[in-house]
This record gives C-alpha cells, structure tokens and sequence, in this order.
C-alpha cells in the first residue's frame, strides 16, 4: 500500500504470531472496568489439523544439504541459504561485524562484475539477492528470490554473487563510510540503546554482548579478512541450502547441481562457544536520553536455547505472558492502566541460550506504575497456577495458528530449515501440536520460576535520567551512561 | 490497487521475450446488500483459511478542526467491545481461535481486518456485524484508548528523529484542512475527544452503506454470501455522510519550512511537489517516474547522492496515491558537513534530467519487471487480496482496479514521464521541510 499507515497494535506484533494488581499511582487515569466475556459468538470447538508439507531433502557431493518444497500457487520462487560456521558470533573480537559486512559486501563486486553493473542487473531482473550476517548468530544467510518467469537469469546472478565476490576495496572504502554513519544514527533510537545495553548487561564479556559493531571494530575490518571470512567460513558441507516455489524437484536438482558443484568441500568445522550462564546479580541501567518523553523499558536474563526441552513449556508461559495483546503485559500495562502502546515478553531460542525479556515504552511519568506492574506480573506467574481456562486459550491458539502458516511458502520453507538446522526430529511439526497441548500449569509454573528469577533480573531503563533515576533505585544501585554508551559518573 | 496489483495478459509486452508468465488475475464477485453494504468475495481453495477486510469510507480527512486524531481513536474504540463482546472478547477469540487481527486508519479509510482457519468463518462475520451494528461505547474506555493512542504518539512521532517531519509536510504543503493534518493528531485534541463525538461519529460513519467488506479464502461463495446476509443485513442503513472539501486552492510560489529535531543526527530534507488523485491520468507516469529515480540500488537518486557523490545517507523518491491531492515526495537524509544547499541543486539536476530528456530503456524494462514482480507478490496470501480489493472499491468505486492497475502502469510511455516532470516538479508547485539536527547542550550525561 502506497501510504503511510498507523495500526491498532505495533507491525510485529499480529505479523509474527505464528509463533493481583495495586494501587494506580497518582496522575494515572482510573483503571478500565474489566469484563467478564459473554461467550456468545459463534465459535468452531474443532481445531484444524494441520499437516505441514515435508520438504525433499538432498545431499550434493560437496556436503551441502538441499530441501526442496514445490509451491505452485504463483510464479515466484525464493532460496535461503544459511551458512553455519559463517555468522558473526565468530567474528574475532577486535573485527566484530566482519561476518555480517562480508556479506553485504558481496554484491558490491564480483570477479566479472561492477558494483554498479550488479546493482543494474539485479534491478533489471526484479530479483533480491543478498548476504546479511548478525554479530549474535552462527550462521550466516545468503538469500535469492524473483519470479519463476527468469529463475535461470537470476539465479545465475545470485550464485555468481555468492562464490565469486571480489571484495572491492575502493567499495569498502564506501561502504565503511555508509556503516560508519549508520552506527552513529542507530544510537538516536530509543529501541536500540536499550537493546545494546540489555545485551551487556545479560552476557558481560560472552560474545552474545555484542548488538552491533563498534566504530572501531569497522575500522579494523580489511578486505583481506573478508575474503579470508568467504574462503574459510562459508563451506558447502556446513550450509543448508532451502528453495521453495514455483519449481520440479526434477528440474530443480540438476541446476542446483551445476550452480554448486565445483565448491569445493573443505575441513572447516565451526566450533561453538559455550553457553552465557545467566548473570547471577542483580544489575540496573539508565541510559540517560536528553528529551525523551517515554521511559524504554527491558527486563529480563539468559533463557533457553531452541533444542531446550523447556521450549513447549517456554513457548506457552511467553503466550500467558507477554507474547501477543490478549497476554497479560498488554492487559495489564496498555489495555488496564493505558500507560503504553503495548507491553509485550519474548524468549530469543538459537544455537546457544538466549535471552528472555519483557519491555515496554511508557511515558516519563508513570515509569514508576509500569515498573510495579512488570514485577506484579512477573511475580504472579512465578508464583500462581495459571488458571486452566487461560492456560487452554493460550495453547489454543498456538496449535490453531497453525493453519495461517499454509498461506506462506516462506513460513513452511522456514518450518522445514528450522528442523534440519536444529536437528529436530523428523516428526518435529508433526507432533509440535500435541507437545504444546501437554504443556500444564504446572509446567508453566516451573520454567517461570526457573529463568524468570527476580532476585537477579537485569533491568535497562532509557529515558530522562533525572526524572527517573530515583524510581530505579529502589529496586537496586542504578548505574547512568549517556546516549555514547559511557558510564556517567 | 496500491502496490500489490494484479495483472491483465493484454499487458505482456513488458515480458514478451519470455515464455508466457503466468497470469495472476484475482477472480471476485461484488454484491450489494439491501441495506447498502458491499461485499467482494473471492474464493481460494489454497489453504485452509480465509481473510476478512471491512472498510469504512472514512479517515482522517473527515475530522473536524479541534478534534483531529479522532478517526484513529475511534478505531481503537471498535476493539473496546460491543453488544455481544464484552471489552477484550474480540480479540482474545480471534487470537485464541488462532487468527490475526488489526485495524488501521489513514487520511481516507479506515480498515479492520482478521485472518483465521476457514471453520471460523462465522466468529469473524459474527464480531465485524457486532460491532458494526452494536458497538458499547464508554468513559472509561475512552479514557483508557486515548492512553494508549497519546503514547502510540509519543513513541511514533515525539520520541523519534524526524518524528515532527512527517507532519510539517503535510501542515506545509496543503491548505485545505482534510490533508493538512496529521492522522496521529495533536495531544490537545486528542484530550478534548469526548463521548459525544464518539457516538456521532460511529452513527455517521460506522454505517453499512458506508462500509465494504471483502473475503479472501478457503469458503463457498454462495454460503458466505447467506451468512454475510444474515449477520450484516438487519443493520440500518444511516444518511450517506457529508464528505470534506478536499480541494486545495492552487499554489503559486515555493514553500519553505525549517524545523530543529533534538534527536536527528542528520540534516534531511523533504522535497514535496502537489500531484492529483491516485486514479487520475497522470498518477501513473508519476508513479513509474518514481520507480526510476529510487527503486534499487540502481535507481538514480541512490547512485547519485548515496553511491557517488557520497553526500547522503539515504535518498527516495515516492508517489503518494489516495483518491484526494496528494504528494510526490522526495526524502534526502544528508551526510554531516555537507553543503544542504548543494545537495538540494543536486535533486532538482535530476529533476531537470527528467524533464529534459527521456528515460533510459533498461529503466523503464526494469520498472516493468519491478511492476510484475509486486503483482505477484501481491496477491500472495489471502490478507494482502482482501484489503486490497475492499481499499480499492472504497476509495475509487472499481475493486478492479486491482487487476487493471498493472496494464495502466505498463503503458506509460517515456514521453509520459516527461510531461509530467514538467508539469508537476517545478519550483512554484514545490515545498520543501529542512530538518535539522540541534545542536545539544555540553555536558555530559547522569544526574
């Protein structure tokens, strides 16, 4: 839609969802009267089984493993590729980044083409192709996607793209340029300063601290070390090459054959670092934003990693929590209180633990009212049985949303990588409705009270320091640092 | 409509070469209850779901001076519960049903839209008549959703760099109250919304004859036709609404704004020349004029000012289409310690460019290929057809729009875009917001 929209709830939050209170303080509007539901509306008991498509799986010669998911609905075809051993986790500490700007310098030049003449040729095509890397994940992705009308064209493109980049240094000259300035503005927004210093504080010196790279880490970063990166950290027999769309298995395999066939496999085995354990002491942080009318609040620790057998569990205590507007943050915090736009938890689950969190953005003047209500809540589902009709609604509707992932070819190629990435079993989505299903209260109960601890929880707060400050400090010592990331005195 | 269209065959000049592309037409019937609610159904046996869109024909335009940022708080009241739904009911069953759900409001509509498992055909249409038909209106949720909309506010627009841009465009470009304002509204008049004002307003325009509804999905034409009938038909029919002037006195000089933004890093400047409605002949040379200067890395504005020149950050080029006046708009953020006035001449160099001489042929194959490919992507799930089809019906009276719209893109010509560059982009039909960064306090931060 050509036009700038605004919504009821925030783009992500209804996008991604296949996946006792006290006293108001004073100057807060009375509390909206609660409801008890009418249950009047016409509703289907049955819950749709869903089967999701099994992708064909291949392994080439090389070690590179290929899934494959015919989707004939339109004429397009997307190819995601993700590169274990090559994200940014892996990054030496003193270049962080070099993974993910690698990545975005591959389409800045190839042995036979300019970065112009790439820019041109991607555009004449319609295709997207590109590299991206995270400073927090072991892989590195690589991604093609057009219409099947001229498939061969650009897939020919992508895949030159990929194995050859030339790693131009009069382009990373710009380039550096461009994230240089890009680091500098990323630090006026609210969102991302909480985020850093949440990460800081979650994982210390782990490799997971690092949000983004530093001005310093870019200036460190040569083309040498990119090119050392795509020789040495992207290996066929670590990658996992997923397409789906308009395309034959029996088509498909020999083009994916010939693009690939002379990358050679090497020995490189990527080693994963051990796990952050959770900071084991309370930690409080303001970063001091000069203006700032809302209060940025995150709380949280380290959580699970995605093959945790905790995850069910997780995955329904987040949907009791925080995960969507009909959870308990957003009825409490925005739809009770009207402190916020919207009140919301999530749990990060990769290769390694991540980190759970609850955040909001309330104003200035009633971050002492959220703050209280965030505790409440956290307390009340550390310590109370999650009632049965609320506990049954939540998985409801985790196993009935299954059904809208058949609309997206995407989502169902994303299902099928994320089983072979994590080494699921085989029945993995198969079962996954009847795994949520089991979760109990009890069950609930128990991963709340195991890593949503409170006595050691790690608490970031941008905002205006001055008014906010003395609210921090009684929940601990509150530690200032201005919009830079230094420590105030 | 909108960037997702659907294309008409006819139009395959732009892929002649290739084997015939495969025709992504979306099949609808329109029908017209008694009492003058639209429904546009279109079946799609996919996937076991389906999408509903209702549209009201209103938005912010309709607001009254005083009382701006009511249509968006209006529709926060939609979700506040109804006869039959007590407050929150709505959207705990569709979510707990495994559904999506939003609303969203604009200058000139507003939609309401869930998608869900196509067994849960008759809970959406039970809760849209509901509410349609029903809606509880009270203080206290008022109270509570004027909350909420203030710190959508705050956190959109007053806590962010270049937040206050956005609403000094329009306040400077338009003269005509309807688009002068910004749909977020002001805190002031959000304050003085009162219950009153919310009972007019739905009355006025929370009607069926003022609403279109669209299905996308997994359903039976005929049956949901019944049900659509039974749960919408018994609810009046009110006066058709007054519709604001949209009308802008013509403009004769250049305008100029500057604002200080405490939170930018960058200076930025958003250059804005007056254009017309989004079915208008003109809109689509402009739109693919657009696609020329800003889409992809190899579009002119990015290889100019961000890839060569090297004195922008970022730079973008865009139509803006609704079916009152609207904006070409052209964003530049602007490297620190830049020359803003150099960089300005730089634009209005392209501008000429695209006066003075035609566009290339590899740029108007690309824009072709480009155009194909948001079709398709377009009619890619049944959420983006259902919008699409109920938006367009509102806002230009033809919901096929959405399958002609490409073949109208594909046949501007070169000459096209020139005769509109020369007759929108000059300077007397121009605006231009420069925002700045301001300069902060010394000292260093803490308390």
């Amino acid at each position: 839609m050509r036009k700038a929209l605004i919504f009821l709830l925030p783009m992500g939050v209804w996008m991604a969802w296949a996946q006792a209170p006290q006293t108001p303080p004073a100057g807060a509007p009375p509390a909206a009267k609660k409801e008890a539901f009418k249950n009047l509306a016409p509703v289907s008991k049955e819950v749709l089984k869903v089967k999701l498509p099994k992708a064909r799986e291949v392994q080439l010669e090389n070690g590179m493993t290929v899934l494959i998911l015919e989707d004939h609905r339109l004429p397009q075809i997307s190819i995601s590729m993700d590169i274990r051993g090559g994200g940014g986790l892996l990054d030496p500490v003193e270049m962080k980044g070099l993974a993910g700007l690698s990545a975005s310098l591959m389409r800045e030049g190839t042995a036979g083409m300019t970065s112009k003449q790439i820019a041109e040729e991607v555009d004449l095509l319609a295709t997207s192709i590109g590299g991206s890397a995270s400073t927090t994940t072991m892989s590195s992705a690589f991604n093609m996607s057009g219409l099947s009308d001229n498939f061969d064209k650009w897939f020919a493109l992508g895949v030159d793209i990929f194995l050859h980049p030339s790693f131009p240094a009069d382009e990373w000259a710009k380039l550096k340029q461009r994230t240089l300035l890009s680091l500098r503005n990323q630090r006026t927004n609210p969102s991302f300063l909480a985020a850093e210093r949440f990460d800081k504080l979650v994982f210390g010196d782990h490799p997971l601290s690092a949000t983004s790279p530093t001005p310093a880490n870019i200036e460190a970063i040569t083309p040498e070390a990119m090119k050392k990166w795509h020789d040495e950290r992207l290996a066929p027999q670590n990658t996992l090459l997923g397409i789906v769309g308009d395309i034959s298995e029996a088509e498909i395999l020999p083009k994916l054959k010939a693009a690939f066939g002379g990358w050679k496999k090497t020995d490189y085995k990527p080693v994963q670092p051990p796990n952050a354990p959770p900071n084991p002491e309370l930690h409080i942080a303001i970063v001091n934003r000069t203006g700032s009318v809302q209060t940025n609040i995150v709380m949280g620790n380290v959580g699970i990693d995605r093959r945790s057998p905790d995850y069910f569990a997780m995955t329904v205590m987040n949907q009791v929590l925080g995960a969507g507007p009909t959870a308990r943050l957003f009825n409490n915090l925005r739809e009770d209180k009207g402190y916020t736009y919207g009140a919301y938890s999530r749990f990060s689950a990769g290769m390694l633990p991540g980190a759970w969190q609850a955040s909001s953005e309330v104003r200035t003047g009633v971050t002492e009212g959220a703050m209280r209500e965030f505790f409440n809540e956290l307390r009340r589902i550390r310590e109370e049985k999650v009632p049965a009709g609320e506990l049954e609604e939540k998985k409801r509707s985790v196993v009935a949303s299954f059904a809208l992932s058949l609309e997206s070819p995407a989502t169902l190629l994303n299902y099928a990588m994320q089983r072979k990435d994590y080494n699921l079993p085989e029945d993995y989505w198969d079962t996954y409705p009847a795994r949520i299903s089991a979760v109990t209260a009890d069950d609930v109960q128990r991963v709340a009270r195991k890593y949503l601890t409170l006595d050691n929880i790690q608490i970031v707060a941008v905002g205006d320091a001055v008014k906010i400050g003395p609210i921090l400090e009684k929940y601990g010592k509150v530690a200032v640092y201005d919009v830079d990331g230094k420590l105030a005195q | 409509m909108k960037k997702t269209v659907a294309r008409v065959l006819a139009l395959a000049f732009a892929c002649l070469a290739l084997a015939a592309p495969k025709d992504v037409t979306i099949p609808f019937k329109l029908f017209k209850l008694k009492n003058g609610l639209t429904l546009i159904l279109s079946e799609d046996h996919t996937a076991p779901t389906y999408s509903l869109a209702v549209v009201y024909n209103v938005g912010s335009r309709d607001e009254k001076a005083g009382r701006t940022g009511f249509a968006h708080l209006f529709e926060h009241m939609m979700f506040q519960g109804s006869e039959n739904a007590a407050r929150g009911e709505h959207m705990a069953l569709i979510t707990e049903n495994g559904g999506s759900q939003n609303g969203t409001t604009d200058n000139d509509r507003t939609l309401y839209f869930e998608t869900l498992p196509a067994n849960q055909l008759d809970l959406g249409l039970f809760l849209e008549a509901d509410r349609m038909g029903k809606l509880a209106i009270t203080q206290s949720n008022l109270d509570n959703q004027r909350n909420a909309v203030q710190e959508e506010r705050r956190l959109r627009v007053d806590n962010q760099p270049y937040g206050k841009t956005f609403e000094a465009v329009d306040d400077l470009a338009f003269d005509t109250f309807a688009y002068k304002h910004s749909v977020i509204g002001s805190m002031d008049d959000l304050n003085a919304a009162s219950l009153q004002d919310v009972q007019e307003f739905f009355k006025r325009y929370y009607a069926p004859n003022n609403a279109t509804i669209a299905i996308v999905g997994d359903f039976n034409t005929d049956e949901a036709l019944a049900k659509v009938k039974n749960y919408f038909e018994s609810i009046p029919s009110q006066p058709a609404p007054p519709r604001p002037d949209v009308s802008q006195p013509e403009q004769t000089a250049e305008r100029r704004k500057q604002l200080e933004d405490p939170f930018a890093q960058f200076p930025r400047l958003d250059i804005v020349y007056r254009i017309p409605a989004g079915d208008s002949p003109d809109y689509y040379p402009l739109s693919v004029m657009s696609r020329i200067l800003s889409s992809g890395q190899s579009s002119r504005l990015y290889q100019k000012l961000v890839k060569d020149a090297e004195v922008a950050t970022s730079a973008g080029a865009f139509t803006g289409q609704r079916p009152g006046p609207s904006l070409e708009q052209i964003s530049v953020t602007v490297r620190p310690g830049k020359d803003l006035a150099a960089v300005e001449k730089m634009v209005y160099e392209e501008v000429a460019r695209l006066q003075t001489q035609p566009v290339e042929d590899w740029e108007m194959d690309k824009v072709h290929m480009v155009l194909r490919r948001s079709q398709v992507s377009g009619a890619q799930g049944t959420l983006n057809r259902a919008a699409n089809l109920a938006e367009t019906y509102v806002e230009y009276g033809d919901a096929n729009l959405v399958n002609t719209e490409y073949a109208k893109l594909a046949a501007v010509s070169k000459a096209d875009i020139q005769r509109v560059a020369k007759k929108y982009l000059v300077e007397t039909n121009r605006s231009v917001v420069v925002t700045l960064p301001k300069a902060r306090p010394a000292g260093r931060a803490g308390q």
